[in-house]
Order: C-alpha cells, then structure tokens, then sequence
C-alpha cells in the first residue's frame, strides 16, 4: 500500500476521543525495545548488517500478517522526501531519530496506524501500539502478541541477569515503556503541576511534554510514562502507571470541578476568547495555537462550549505543526509564512464547523 | 542606558533576538527581563544528557587511585570493539555482548538507572523463558530440601531430591518435550 494515506490524512485512530476517560487521557502507548543476537546495535553496526536485520524483520512480521490479522505497510526511510519524514514524526509513527539515521531502516505501519514497528532506530526493533483513551492493558496485549511472533523467528538478545539487551540501559530489562497522554489544564491553571511532576518522579515514573523527551508541555499536554524497566515485571510496570494516571485524573477532575464552583465566568470567558482566536486570528504561532486549542478543548470537556467536535480538535493539533503545514501548503514555508497559513487552516476548519451548526440550526 | 520598557530604570540585561535570520538587540532593566523572558536559561548541552549522569556516577564509585581506574576503563567488548569509557561516554552499549564485557561493573550502573534494581524480573523469550522457569523451580525446590533437612525431616527431602533431578534431567535435554503438569 501506498505511503501517501499515511501522510495526507492528518487523522489517526487513536485521535477518535474513545476509549476511557478519553476526556483526559488522550492515547495511550507501549513501546517494547528488542534487539537480535549476532548484529550489533544501530551505533555501532555496519550498512550490511542494517540490511540484513530490515529484511528479516520485515518479512517475518509481513509474513506473520494472517496470524495477527493484521496488515501492514512496509516504509524504506531512505525512499521517503525529507518532507514525508517529518510528517510521519509529526504524526508520532516514526521518531526523528529513525528519521534522520544514515543507515538502512524502515517502519511497518498497520493500516489504522495503531502499531508501527521501527526496525533499526536506536534499537533494531521497536514495536509500538498506540490505542486511544486510557488502554494500558488493551495497548500492552497487542504488543505482547507482536512480540511473540517475533520472538517465534528471531533470536532475540536475551540475558538472565539483564533482561532484554537494548541499547540505552535505561531500556534494560524488560525493554518496556508504557505511558499516556494526558490533557491537563485545570491542573495547570491552577498552579498544581509542579507539584505532582515532583511526586510522580519519585515514584519511577516520569513526566515529559507531548513531542518527547525535554520537550515543554504544548497545550498542557503531559506524558506521563515508567522509568523504571530493570527488576519489574510487566505487570507492575502497567499496573504502576495505571494506579498513578488514575489519581492525576481524580486531581484533574476536582480541579476542573473548583474552577467551574469558583470562578465560571472567568473560566467562560477566558475559553470563548480561545474560540474567538483560533475562529478569527490572521497569525498563529504553535505555541499559541496549543494553548487556544488546549483552552476550547477544556470548554468542551466541562460543557461551556458545544458544537466542536473533538476529533477536529485533535486532528488540529496534529496538522498545526510545521511537517504538516508545508505537507499542505505543498511548499516550504518560513516561520512568519508558517504562522499565517496555520490561522487560515484553523480558521477554516473551525469555520466549516460553524456553518454545518447554523444550517442545522436553520433547518430546525 | 534606560530600560526600554518601562523607561524608568537603568538596562542591565541585554536580550538578543533572532527573527527571520535577523539579531535584534533589546536593554531591559532587571524587572523587566524578569517579567519579559522568564525562562531565560544558558546551556550548551543538553540539560541531563544521559552519559553526564552515567560518567558523573561512575567517577564517584572510582574516585580510588589512578592505577585502580585505568585498567578497568580499559575493558574492551571484543565483539563490538567498545571500551566501557566508550560506552560511559556515549550512554549507550556497542552490542549485547558488551553486556556480557562489563558484567563486573554495569550493576553500579543500574542500581542508579532503575531504582536500585541490577536483575531482570518478567518476561523472557521463547525456550529461554521455559528454561528459566524451571531453573527458578529448581532453585525453589533445593530451599525447600534445606529445610527439610534441617527439621530432620529425610523422607520429605528425599522426595524433593528426586524431583529437582527430574527438572535438572528436563533442562539438559532441552525444555521442550516437557510435560508441564
């Protein structure tokens, strides 16, 4: 199948808004990290051994396609424009570091772009599910099960003492990382975030903005994922971050609940110039973007706003960042030229969702 | 020079700008710098880059003599060919095998990365995972004929002599004709 599906439509399954608590809990994640004895890790190996890894890889899980019910999309990286890279980050299937690696690798997407599979990124395989709203469980047993058919062809690089043999030792043992994404305004607002960032630390979890590692929280996105993979099952990891997403969402919901209680005109005031921004601005950087989208999304969730879909919401934070931009712009763009094709592509989302509310409300 | 902002009070912090390739040159007083670009921090690398950590940790257990630190540094993974100073400088192992190389030291590693933890508890693949299985029975099952014989109970020792040797005698011929019950 064609890559062009993958990077023209800005809309993933996990961005449906189903799943549990999908009100705050935007997707979840399990990542597994696995590598093949007798190749040496992506730092360190050589082109051939690259190869020969891609092509193992790909053809056992191509081959395996019947028994996971499941099909794939094989992508060469080295085949793809500079451009399509980016958006395919974008859209969180493949990371800037298999994005931008010199050497053979590909990604294997299923067609609902819930799993990809990285194949020679920092490990040589990194098997991720991504499922919408709070799916711990749900997210790992798809993992799980592509894991075992790997590990019925591969050798994978095992040892007792260690675990699973990645090629960060942040990554040994069970190769596991499980995290979700969390929308958490009310917490933000309110000054709390600081806080529970310092408390779930030390409970070895750890908290990052959306785009990953030492990035900041856009749009008061938080991930919140395990550290720990050394001397913990799978079990407890899962049933760790399970326990500890919960109690966020309990603060969250309370927080969202003082906000409503003690300052609701402010609070109403304050999301429907959101609104009105992304409805009527002429230039928008991303950072202003995230947090207007963050704000409306909040009216939503709480009822202050009705009649905006939050699949549009989702699919506008996706398609807001730079990749996608030129993607649709179908040319490079600068900064300045960036944030104003950005307003005009909200506004006109936001705007065709306007009209359909009035003709519905005309013809009633 | 006056703070451009708030015209009042003398500039004292100099904050340059580059937008659209163009450095743009702003004096504020201190307030409001403050206030203006609260975020300003200076680094050159990345705030906690991994192998920081993992050469900062490591030099604190092997502050001991010179002679002690070099020949250890100088272990080599003869697979990949990568020193440990290789791998604390990179944060990052050559190949499994240098797993195997620095046996000796990467607990020291660990215990900093992972809670205090240095050994792998849950999943393992295929016919490992089977073999491991079974050695952790065995391992459970010679305890147990410990305190049996500690209670002088020979009979119940015995019993769990044989039955380890079974799980022992499964191991050697390869877990998988295995009948598990």
């Amino acid at each position: 199948m064609s890559i062009e599906r993958f990077l023209d439509n800005s809309i993933s399954s996990w961005m449906a808004g189903e799943g549990k608590h999908s009100d705050i809990v935007m997707s979840t994640r399990i990542r597994l990290a696995r590598n093949l004895n007798g190749y040496r890790f992506p730092l360190a190996f050589t082109e051939d051994e690259a190869h020969k890894i891609d092509q193992s890889v790909s053809s056992t899980l191509l081959d395996a396609s019947d028994e996971l019910q499941m099909q794939f999309s094989s992508i060469h990286i080295k085949d793809v424009s500079e451009l399509s890279r980016q958006v395919l980050v974008e859209k969180h299937l493949i990371s800037p570091k298999l994005a931008n690696s010199p050497m053979t690798g590909s990604v294997l997407l299923s067609n609902d772009e819930s799993v990809s599979v990285m194949v020679n990124e920092e490990d040589h395989i990194r098997i991720q599910c991504l499922f919408p709203g709070l799916q711990i469980q749900e997210a790992y047993a798809q993992a799980d099960m592509l894991d075992r058919v790997l590990d019925k062809e591969l050798p994978y690089a095992f040892d007792e003492q260690f675990g699973y043999l990645t090629s960060c030792p942040t990554n040994t043992g069970t190769g596991l990382r499980a995290s979700v994404m969390m929308h958490l305004p009310a917490l933000t607002m309110t000054k709390q975030m600081n806080r529970i960032v310092t408390i779930i630390s030390r409970l070895g979890m750890v908290v990052r903005g959306i785009y990953g590692e030492g990035s900041e929280a856009l749009g008061n996105v938080y991930q919140v994922s395990n550290q720990t993979t050394l001397g913990k099952s799978e079990e407890d990891i899962l049933a760790d971050l399970q326990s500890i997403t919960e109690q966020i969402i309990q603060k969250e919901r309370e927080a969202r609940d003082a906000l409503l209680k003690h300052s609701a005109n402010t609070l109403e005031d304050r999301l429907y110039r959101s609104l009105g921004t992304l409805s009527f601005a002429r230039i928008m950087a991303t950072d202003e973007a995230a947090r207007c989208l963050s704000d409306v999304r909040l009216g939503i969730d709480i009822g202050l706003i009705e009649d905006v879909d939050v699949t549009i919401l989702n699919e506008c934070m996706v398609f807001m960042q730079p990749g996608f931009l030129q993607k649709y712009a179908g040319t490079s763009l600068n900064t300045s030229e960036r944030d104003m094709f950005r307003a005009k592509l909200l506004r006109e989302r936001l705007q065709k969702e306007e009209k359909q509310k009035t003709k519905g409300e005309e013809s009633e | 020079m006056i703070c451009e902002n708030c015209k009042q009070r003398p500039a004292k912090v100099t904050v340059t700008q580059v937008h659209n390739g163009e450095h743009f040159e702003r004096h504020y007083c201190e307030v409001c710098a403050n206030s203006l670009h609260p975020f300003y921090v200076e680094y050159k690398q990345d705030p906690l880059s991994l192998h920081q950590l993992l050469s900062n940790w490591f030099g604190q257990t092997e502050q001991q003599p010179m002679q002690q630190k070099q020949p250890k540094n100088m272990i080599v993974c003869d697979e990949c060919g990568w020193s440990i100073q290789h791998f604390l400088d990179e944060g990052k192992f050559g190949c499994a095998n240098c797993y195997n190389s620095f046996r000796k030291q990467l607990p020291n590693v660990f215990k900093r990365l992972h809670n205090g933890n240095t050994t792998h508890i849950g999943k393992a693949p295929g016919a490992l995972g089977e073999k491991i299985a079974i050695k952790k029975r065995i391992e459970a099952i010679r305890s147990q004929m410990k305190d049996a014989i500690d209670t002088e109970s020979f009979e119940e020792a015995a019993k769990l002599r044989d039955e380890a040797r079974d799980l022992e005698s499964q191991l050697s011929t390869g877990g998988d004709q295995t009948d598990v019950n």
